[in-house]
């Protein structure tokens, strides 16, 4: 106990420093969000049926993969820290896992878990209270195991590949939940063994099967050994890869660098797992309603995968770190076109191909899918570079990285909130060419080679700017690891009331529920013809109110966004007040 | 005639902290210069400005005239950098990297290939021909870093602390290299802690103290009668007399 003691305090005193300043922010707008999430995850423990049973199956699903798209979860105290001090691994680990519940994430996730007090049968609630521990460590040891098991994954393509497989597949599927809820189940009904989950155990203890209790437990013992013996291989190097060379034949600046990156997306694991990841993110994600038999959404794997592409890679110059200097050092040869082109080689041919083989199995819409493909391309080869120098977030150089391949970055918060971004981006630099192949047809191809292409050289020539103009403070930016405390550089937020901070971090974080899914592809689907389809609402309106509600929610996403960019830049404006 | 390098009047504030106050320091022609300083003395800083990769609050830096900061193309084309701890392009080979910067630079493809082999061999890196840079030595990143900052051929080399985690042998053939390209009639700034190395390298020094220049010149007017080292500790003001012992040992 007293190495669980010792990592508890000083985990405590590195949150308390970091709780100053901008990630502070982070963790305060984090928490909100969380809290609301609990709150209604609480409410469900009032309805009837397998409502709660489902929601902490979510809460364990976001603890698995959550890590995932974080930057490889809480590395707060890092398990190398302490390989010169020969702790036995059962002993570190279980030291570790102590310190686990130490911080913002699992103390949102037990009040989420507080439910079960209210789902308790009679007489059975003193039983919530070990359970929700139980359940809560449960939800930690998953993710840490998750992690660990994903950082081995990641030493190999096999694993790499794989992983980013499986990620996908899960989170596309998750996406899609309501799909496999209509094939499962007749209509609105929790399929029933959500509730024999290992999220569920919680909930089948407190309605008195006091045999869930013990089954935690057991778990929980499992998970620790499986933890403990996942920490011994984590520390050490990645295996040196020795395979031959293709000799590099580039002869100008522009195919050098080309060529430099090419090589660094075919060898680097972290960016094969995440090219794979929007991969069969895209392909499992418009894949699922053919469950239900409905093929309209296949062919919108192309675009679905170019975005999270975009998204995944949203931190081009941050992931290479102070290579930086290299690019300062030659002033001459552009950087940020090498490194756009380089990005439409590796994502583009997949792309094409994906859209051309699923357009082929369903037979259309050729122009709505052409038209965003190559909107979506040139939009994002324009993004890429030019989010990746506008709100550059300081990496962690790529040999400093330790035993966690997916710790890109210290800043993992700000690290997710650009992938966001870059969705929306992304996605709203292709709805051009999506609105006029809605109502032109093929012309919507010739708009979105026009508004790729215009993107391609426009943001390209913008990230060529900024790099030339502020190249110098990027490259400090990243030594240091830290944003600097003042000359608004980076994306960062000003300091917010609190109140004004969360509608900005509501307003980016749901800002594309209205826009996209509710607003652009409800406009898709009515253009089509598809009516009453799922969620989007905009297809259950009586016919002379369709269009309106589609109008209006792009217009709600849009001002979503536009509320959200406002409220920063009208405090940036005013000169900061020091007290 | 123009100095190699010629720093005026740098300064560069951290928040509080100012790390370097106002540096002077000039780098004749030809010259083999050493910077010394305790570690945070600002020599680090004080380099990364000169060379055009951190942006100093005030002060000028030229490289055979042509200032940094207006013009850095031709300043930088005379100029290669060994910095402290900086990332590679790490997925590259040590060739590749040679390969892919040289063409950065605008060096033919032809004249980078020769380059690149003679310097590999030179540095006998030309065994490590499959591996990463991320998967070198400490001392093998120090080489390719300084295979970097030969490749094009520049007039002035500035080295942030080169020989450091670098085996005797390896710091030999550097010594032999650093020697000839001075004699032939290029110009080097190095810093190091290393009294000795400097001492037995460098020809002239500067002594950076919490980000001043304490002393610069001919290395003999520096030390007078002294050796460099206990010149360097009078300097800097730290009494190496008392230093405490550890008190369990």
């Amino acid at each position: 106990m007293a190495v669980a003691m010792t990592l508890v305090r000083m985990k405590i005193a590195i949150l308390r420093h970091s709780t100053k300043g901008q990630r502070g922010g982070m963790m305060a707008s984090g928490g909100v969000l969380g809290l609301l999430l609990a709150a209604g995850t609480i409410y469900l423990a009032f309805l009837g049926g397998d409502w709660l049973a489902a929601a902490y199956a979510v809460w364990m699903l976001g603890w698995i993969i959550g890590p995932v798209f974080s930057g490889g979860g809480d590395e707060t105290l890092r398990p190398e820290f302490f390989a010169p001090l020969g702790l036995p691994a059962p002993r570190l680990a279980s030291g570790l896992l102590v310190s686990a519940f130490v911080g913002v994430a699992p103390v949102i996730s037990l009040i989420a878990l507080a439910g079960l007090l209210f789902a308790a049968t009679p007489g059975n609630v003193l039983v919530a209270v070990p359970a929700m521990v139980l359940q809560l460590a449960v939800f930690v040891l998953l993710s840490k195991v998750a992690v660990a098991v994903l950082g081995i994954a990641l030493r190999s393509r096999v694993g790499a590949i794989g992983a980013g497989v499986i990620n996908g597949a899960v989170l596309a599927f998750l996406g899609q939940a309501w799909v496999f809820a209509v094939a499962f189940g007749q209509g609105g009904q929790i399929p029933s063994f959500v509730r024999y989950l290992p999220s569920g155990w919680g909930l089948l203890a407190v309605q008195g099967d006091y045999l869930a209790l013990l089954a935690m437990a057991v778990l929980i013992v499992l998970l620790l050994a499986a933890w403990a013996a996942l920490l011994t291989r984590r520390t050490g190097a990645n295996r040196p890869s020795t395979r031959g060379r293709r000799p590099m034949r580039a002869a100008t600046a522009r195919e050098a660098v080309v060529a430099k990156e090419l090589r660094t997306w075919s060898r680097d694991l972290v960016r094969t797992h995440q090219l794979t990841f929007a991969l069969a993110y895209g392909v499992f994600f418009a894949a699922a309603p053919l469950a239900l038999g409905w093929t309209g959404m296949l062919p919108w794997a192309a675009p679905i995968f170019i975005v999270m592409a975009a998204a995944m890679t949203s931190n081009s110059y941050g992931t290479d770190g102070t290579a930086l200097w290299l690019t300062l050092m030659t002033p001459g040869a552009s950087d940020v076109r090498g490194r756009q082109r380089a990005w439409l080689v590796t994502v583009g041919p997949v792309a094409v191909l994906l859209a051309v083989a699923f357009t082929l199995v369903t037979d259309g819409p050729w122009a709505l899918i052409l038209a965003s493909v190559t909107a979506l391309l040139g939009g994002a080869a324009g993004l890429v570079p030019l989010i990746s120098v506008y709100a550059l977030v300081p990496g962690t150089d790529p040999q400093r990285r330790g035993g966690n391949p997916l710790r890109t970055s210290e800043d993992d918060g700000a690290l997710t909130g650009l992938a966001y971004l870059m969705m929306a981006l992304v996605a709203l630099s292709g709805a051009p060419a999506l609105v006029a192949a809605l109502l032109y047809g093929w012309w919507g191809v010739v708009a979105g080679a026009a508004t790729g292409a215009l993107c391609y050289w426009g943001f390209g020539l913008l990230a060529e700017r900024r790099l030339a103009a502020q190249g110098p403070e990027l490259l400090h930016m990243m030594r240091t690891g830290r944003r600097p405390q003042r000359g608004g550089m980076a994306f960062k937020l000003p300091d917010l009331p609190k109140a004004q901070r969360t509608i900005v971090m509501i307003c980016w974080s749901f800002g594309a529920i209205p826009l996209i899914p509710q607003g652009i592809v409800a406009a898709a689907f009515l253009a089509n013809d598809r009516l009453r389809m799922s969620w989007f609402l905009a297809t259950y309106m009586p016919p002379g109110l369709r269009w309106p509600t589609a109008a209006l929610m792009i217009l709600i996403g849009l001002t979503m966004y536009g509320v959200g960019l406002w409220i920063p830049y009208r405090a940036k404006k005013r000169p900061p007040v020091y007290d | 005639m123009t100095a190699a390098l010629e720093i005026s009047g740098l300064a560069k504030t951290f928040g509080d902290k100012v790390a370097v106050d106002h540096v002077d320091l000039v780098v004749p022609q030809g010259s083999f210069y050493g910077l010394v300083g305790q570690n945070g003395a600002g020599k680090t800083t004080t380099l990364s400005m000169a060379v055009g990769l951190l942006r100093p609050d005030s002060g000028t830096a030229r490289i055979f005239g042509d200032d940094v900061w207006a013009a850095p193309a031709r300043a930088k084309q005379l100029v290669g950098v060994l910095p402290d701890g900086l990332a590679m392009p790490e997925r590259l080979t040590g060739r590749e990297v040679l390969t892919y910067l040289g063409l950065l630079r605008g060096l033919a493809k032809e004249v980078v290939a020769e380059r690149a082999d003679e310097l590999l061999a030179v540095l006998e890196l030309d065994d490590a021909e499959k591996t990463l840079v991320i998967e070198y030595s400490t001392g093998m990143r120090k080489k390719i870093g300084l295979a970097t900052a030969l490749l094009h051929g520049p007039r002035l080399l500035v080295l942030d602390e080169p020989f450091e985690a670098v085996d005797p042998v390896s710091a030999a053939t550097i010594k032999t290299i650093l020697r000839g390209f001075v004699a032939g009639g290029g110009s080097i700034v190095l810093s190091s802690h290393v009294m000795a190395l400097v001492e037995q390298l460098c020809d002239h020094v500067g002594v950076i103290d919490r980000g001043r220049v304490a002393a610069a010149g001919p290395i003999d007017e520096v030390r007078g009668a002294a050796t460099l080292e206990d010149r360097f500790v009078e300097l800097v003001g730290a009494d190496s007399g008392d230093a405490k012992g550890l008190s369990w040992l």
